[in-house]
């Protein structure tokens, strides 16, 4: 079909490659689409077909499944599962199961920021909020319908660490060394609300900790709980405001921040709407659905890894699991650094942490409290130190407004030290936790 | 402490009082002149000149070999028109009445749940009261002594609420209504503020002066670190004399942290004038800009007089209040920390929390930002360490270890607001942040517990 023909054609060009092998956008949907306009008429083109079309059905496969080069990883994961039923090697599994998110986390970002084309920016940016971290959100519910409430907190505490510190460090790095010259800029502003944001959080985390640790909570063992609830919620409706405040009020200041992977409005090309707005959603589902598969079989296997592999399940939790969820992100990250598109950076790195500090920890809580379980806000102490050192060193690092490869190099450091201390670090409450899981299903 | 929304009522009032009697000539056109030229000497002198045992006499008026009688009506007209002004209109004093009610409350009753909640209803006009009249006074001496007369008496209430404490032994609630006392100064009334201004004024970013901003922000940290120490050592239990070194680190850091205070005020007053002089400025004299109808509306001795009239009456409630702090912690079931740490600085705050909105609302953000954080500055460096030391004179063992919830609150606190305001500029989000930020302080003292009761 003609159309369709003329739609592939421009991914070929020259200037496409930076982002077509691995699109790049994963977690975002640009704000202002300005150039969604400009596709109007190849988008009735598409709606004129039905989308039960068989070619169009396959175009759609090739283009979500088969074109980006990290699709390769992809049958890791039905094998993971046949590793499953096969031979129950929990390693195997685990890593297989690793293996298999990783590119579903990308697609799973490529079709949200396909639909957001459709639904304008507002909505688009409210998509990205929401299913930025899907990935994330899905395992940790999956988590915590297993009892696995310290593997919650731990792999969303790493997740934190892994964007400020290690997605963070290496677009500094890398942006540092492709622009050797001269100091990279980016828009203070933003960073400094993010800063606030994520001390914010740190505060919701912290006090139910001291609490805790200090012996002094009212009722004991309740307080905390209550106190993380109802700390949840107002960490909820501080997100929602930020998410009001940026959209709609602070639209000029913001913009440049809030392109996270839209390649910004200027220069730099289309994103192209490759997928309609039916086949966008129906690949969200799709793809959700199989993570959320996925997600199930790696949580399971989580303990039988810690056994096999012989690491503490703390550091699966805190370092090897966000791995996962970030993987798209990380790259996506380098690739505007190197551009030199430091506010794109910056908002896909630290606007992930502080989504997931105060959405997706928050969000968990609140459903663990619906669905019964006790997730509280409480990280334990050698957690909640590491998130408040972290958030502080991040926050003075970015106060200034500039990059080089020597912050980098530095954030990347902190993240070799935390993940060195996560790797001797014996995590009290989880053995018990995991022990009394591993009784109830015996 | 200044609210410029009285001074409409008060200039209404005068006009009705003037109708009333011709020789209250009030002499406010010519002190107002005097005023705004800024130099308080020929105002003095025209008012000693004049000065009977009463107040205000008309510079043009009277003569000074009157009769004693009309003296004596002048006098009589001198009070009332005093008490009418000062008394009278505004309408925060609409909870007067709840003071002598307390007492007699707990007279009658001895209910004390009911007397705390009436006599921190009472103690609210008082310190509204006492800002003006400080305010007032400052008028007459001028820049400097102005502003150290404003620096003092500032926080007046919660420097004579935490003597009244410590004479009763409370160390503990003196150290957490103070602690409570600047918590709801850098995030309540800060996040207020900012939340209304932003609103207001929502088509721009309002700018406050950062330098000052951020001397501020430097001693809070320091108050911070003279906190941190006593605690800290006490926890990780290295003192070198168990029990006793804590106590003398305290009462070492406290005299460090007054001496950083006085060097404070000296920088403030006399160095760095024209760089600090927005930010100065407020604590009682409305800036010498648009608000200027800040003219004194009472004489030099009127408002020593009431100056002392209200610090007495505020002593008297705040010992109704301190002694009904544990039955009342009983009665309504919360626990004293949740009390002395949101409930009480409710008290000392109410007359800062109006005034900071209304100068945001205004865009005069320095203002408010010297309101509120200058606020905590002074109760972390003045008053919290004058507290250690007349423990130490009295004999009782004050000391600056506050904790460690209570420090790591502050701790988190200061930082958190350091950030906020280190960019300079503020927008509702940041204000709904900080009163985020507060609720969530608030509701961890709610369900604590303090060991130490």
């Amino acid at each position: 079909m003609g159309s369709v023909e003329e739609k592939i054609g421009p991914h070929h060009f020259p200037d496409e490659d930076d982002h077509t092998p691995f699109h790049s956008s994963s977690p975002s949907a640009s704000i202002s689409k300005v150039h969604t306009f400009n596709f109007e008429t190849s988008v009735v083109d598409f709606r004129r077909s039905s989308i039960f079309n068989v070619t169009r059905m396959s175009r759609s496969v090739y283009v979500v499944l088969i074109k980006a080069k990290i699709n390769m990883l992809l049958p890791f994961g039905p094998l993971a599962i046949l590793l499953h039923y096969l031979t129950g090697h929990h390693g195997w599994v685990f890593f297989f199961t690793l293996l298999g998110i990783t590119p579903l986390a990308e697609r799973l970002g490529y079709a949200t920021e396909q639909l957001a084309f459709y639904t304008g920016p507002t909505v688009g940016g409210l998509l990205n909020a929401t299913f930025g971290n899907a990935t994330e959100m899905i395992i940790s519910i999956y988590a915590l319908k297993s009892d696995m409430i310290r593997v919650v907190q731990q792999s969303l505490l790493g997740s934190i660490l892994s964007n400020m510190l290690l997605v963070l460090g290496c677009a500094f790095f890398t942006g540092g060394l492709a622009h050797y010259k001269k100091v990279q800029v980016f828009d203070k502003a933003a960073a400094v609300v993010n800063s606030g944001l994520l001390l914010m959080a740190v505060m919701g985390t912290l006090f139910p900790a001291v609490l805790y640790f200090t012996h002094s909570e009212l009722h004991q063992g309740k307080s905390v709980l209550s106190l993380s609830r109802f700390s949840s919620c107002v960490m909820l409706v501080a997100y929602a405001s930020y998410l009001f405040f940026q959209l709609r009020s602070q639209q000029n200041v913001y913009s440049p921040v809030d392109e996270e992977g839209d390649n910004g409005q200027n220069s730099d090309e289309e994103e192209e709407i490759e997928l309609t707005q039916w086949e966008a959603i129906i690949w969200l589902a799709i793809l959700t659905a199989w993570v959320s598969v996925l997600s199930g079989y790696l949580v399971d296997a989580i303990q039988g890894a810690s056994d096999s592999l012989n690491m503490s399940v703390a550091f699966i939790s805190v370092i090897l699991l966000p791995i996962v969820g970030n993987a798209a992100e990380h790259a996506s990250a380098i690739m505007f650094a190197m551009k030199d598109k430091l506010d794109i950076t910056i908002g896909v790195a630290i606007g992930s942490s502080t989504q997931i500090s105060m959405f997706v920890i928050p969000f968990c809580v609140v459903v663990g409290w619906c669905m019964g379980k006790e997730m509280d806000l409480n990280f334990q102490l050698f957690e909640t130190a590491t998130l408040f050192i972290t958030v502080l060193v991040v926050a003075f690092m970015m106060q200034e407004g500039t990059s080089n490869y020597f912050k980098g190099l530095m954030l990347i450091l902190c993240y070799l030290i935390v993940a060195a201390s996560f790797f001797v670090h014996v995590d009290p409450k989880s053995e018990s936790n995991l022990h009394c899981y591993h009784l109830s299903i015996s | 402490m200044e609210t410029p929304v009285e001074v409409i009522p008060t200039r209404v009032a005068s006009g009705f009082v003037d109708d009333l009697s011709e020789t209250c000539k009030m002499g406010s056109p010519n002190g107002r002149a005097m005023h705004n030229s800024d130099d308080e000497v020929p105002l003095d002198s025209e008012m000693n000149f004049h000065l009977s045992e009463s107040g205000l006499v008309d510079a043009h008026g009277s003569r000074p070999g009157e009769s004693w009688t009309a003296h004596r009506e002048t006098f009589w007209c001198n009070i009332c028109r005093s008490i009418q002004v000062v008394v009278f209109s505004n309408k925060l004093n609409l909870l007067m009445p709840f003071g002598p009610l307390a007492i007699l409350v707990q007279k009658f009753t001895g209910h004390l749940g009911w007397v705390f909640g009436l006599s921190l209803l009472g103690i609210m006009p008082l310190a509204e009261r006492l800002g003006y009249a400080t305010e007032q006074l400052a008028f007459y001496t001028g820049d400097t002594v102005g502003g150290l007369l404003n620096a003092t008496f500032g926080n007046a209430t919660e420097l004579i609420i935490s003597i009244y404490a410590l004479k009763n032994g409370m160390t503990r609630v003196v150290q957490l209504s103070l602690l409570g006392s600047i918590l709801s100064n850098m995030l309540l009334v800060l996040g207020c503020a900012f939340l209304c201004g932003g609103i207001v004024f929502n088509k721009k970013e309002q700018v406050f002066n950062k330098a000052s901003a951020s001397v501020n922000s430097g001693l809070l940290l320091m108050a911070v670190m003279g906190i941190l120490f006593p605690a800290v050592l006490h926890y990780t239990h290295t003192e070198v004399h168990v029990g006793k070194s804590e106590l003398s680190l305290s009462r070492f850091s406290s005299c460090i942290m007054l001496v950083a205070y006085a060097a404070y005020l000296f920088f403030q007053l006399k160095s760095q004038r024209n760089l600090y002089v927005s930010v100065n400025e407020e604590e009682g004299q409305n800036g010498n800009n648009s608000n200027d109808d800040e003219s004194p509306n009472i004489s030099k001795w009127e408002s020593i007089i009431w100056l002392s009239v209200m610090t007495a009456w505020i002593s008297i409630l705040s010992e109704y209040l301190v002694g009904a702090i544990e039955g009342a912690s009983s009665a309504w079931e919360i626990p004293v920390a949740f009390i002395s740490v949101i409930l009480l600085p409710l008290v000392g705050n109410a007359a800062e929390h109006a005034s900071a909105i209304m100068f945001a609302m205004k865009d005069k953000l320095d203002i408010s930002l010297g309101v509120a954080i200058g606020s905590s500055t002074q109760i972390s460096m003045f008053v919290i360490p004058f507290c250690v030391v007349i423990g130490w004179i009295m004999g009782h063992p004050m000391d600056l270890n506050f904790q460690l919830f209570e420090t790591a609150a502050l701790f988190l606190t200061v930082i958190v607001v350091t950030f906020m305001l280190q960019e300079g500029t503020a927008n509702y989000f940041k204000g709904l942040m900080l009163i985020l930020c507060y609720l969530i302080v608030a509701a961890s003292f709610y369900v604590h517990m303090d060991s130490s009761q």
